[in-house]
């Protein structure tokens, strides 16, 4: 594995989640969250738990970067992208459960699934644009002949 | 084909059990907690469609990665799998519990029952998914 491109790429990850994360669910979803107000932290017990928000987004993006980087090793936007939707779609999937058990809306709950998909295919592009390994480390899959 | 299939209902259905005896049974009095960030009982049940698509469409996902990615390496590779993705599915654990009043003793249970039901997951998909011949050498 190439290290310091995977070290770049995480960072540019981790970069673009953090900020989208800030742009769509902080502010562009925020009035569909101060719908049911009884559900989030308060504005200072937030800020008590700022660090927490912050690594768990690092944990995210590392692991996207890492998972790219095993399953991509070629790198390349599309197919890390695509690897991302995937993943993406595990999320969506977990939001949907959250959904039945907590009182969201289902504007919420639309809001955090597009969310997650557009998220994670650009973190993914983003991944895969960077990281590259060398050709040395890349093992190819040979085909069968027929 | 039938394989993918096959890998896909038999996770799923663990998935099922696994989280309906982890939620609804042992972490029952910790859910009790904070009753005000739960639906009711009746209401959960109304929407309870939401929870089998939610838990298709996770397991469909995770078989998805497998097969076009991990294929052929068999059980350690959906472990492998797995775990990787639980351990990213953490840290948006995190990130919640960052602006939603859980416990915190649900994040942390929540986090290990994760690990070892994506470890499971990822096992039963392994050990159930084959490549097609012809795909791989």
């Amino acid at each position: 594995m190439d290290w310091k491109k995977f070290f770049v790429a995480f960072v540019a990850a981790f970069g673009f989640i953090f900020l989208f994360g800030f742009l769509w669910y902080g502010k562009l979803m925020h009035g569909a969250h101060q719908e049911v107000p009884t559900l989030w932290r308060t504005e200072a017990d937030f800020g008590n738990h700022f660090s927490t928000l912050v690594f768990g987004h690092m944990v995210m993006a590392f692991f996207l970067t890492l998972v790219c980087a095993r399953f991509v090793p070629g790198g390349g936007p599309g197919a890390c992208a695509t690897l991302a939707i995937l993943v993406a779609l595990i999320y969506a999937g977990a939001d949907m459960i959250t959904f039945a058990v907590q009182p969201l809306t289902t504007k919420i709950l639309c809001g955090w699934i597009v969310g997650d998909l557009i998220q994670f295919a650009i973190a993914g592009a983003i991944i895969g644009g960077i990281y590259k390994a060398a050709p040395a480390n890349i093992t190819f899959v040979k085909e069968r002949s027929p | 084909m039938k394989r993918f299939i096959l890998a896909f209902v038999a996770a799923y259905v663990f998935m099922f059990f696994w989280g309906w005896f982890l939620n609804g049974v042992l972490l029952k009095d910790v859910y009790a907690e904070t009753p005000n960030l739960w639906r009711s009982q009746s209401e959960m049940m109304s929407l309870f469609h939401w929870i089998i698509i939610g838990q298709a469409l996770l397991i469909f996902a995770f078989v998805a990665i497998y097969a076009s990615g991990f294929a052929g390496g068999g059980v350690m590779a959906g472990i492998r799998l797995g775990f990787l993705l639980e351990i990213a599915a953490i840290g948006m654990r995190l990130a919640i519990y960052a602006l939603q009043p859980f416990p915190e003793k649900l994040i942390i249970y929540g986090s290990i029952s994760g690990l070892i039901e994506m470890i499971i997951v990822g096992a039963i998909v392994g050990a159930i998914y084959k490549p097609a011949a012809g795909r791989t050498a």
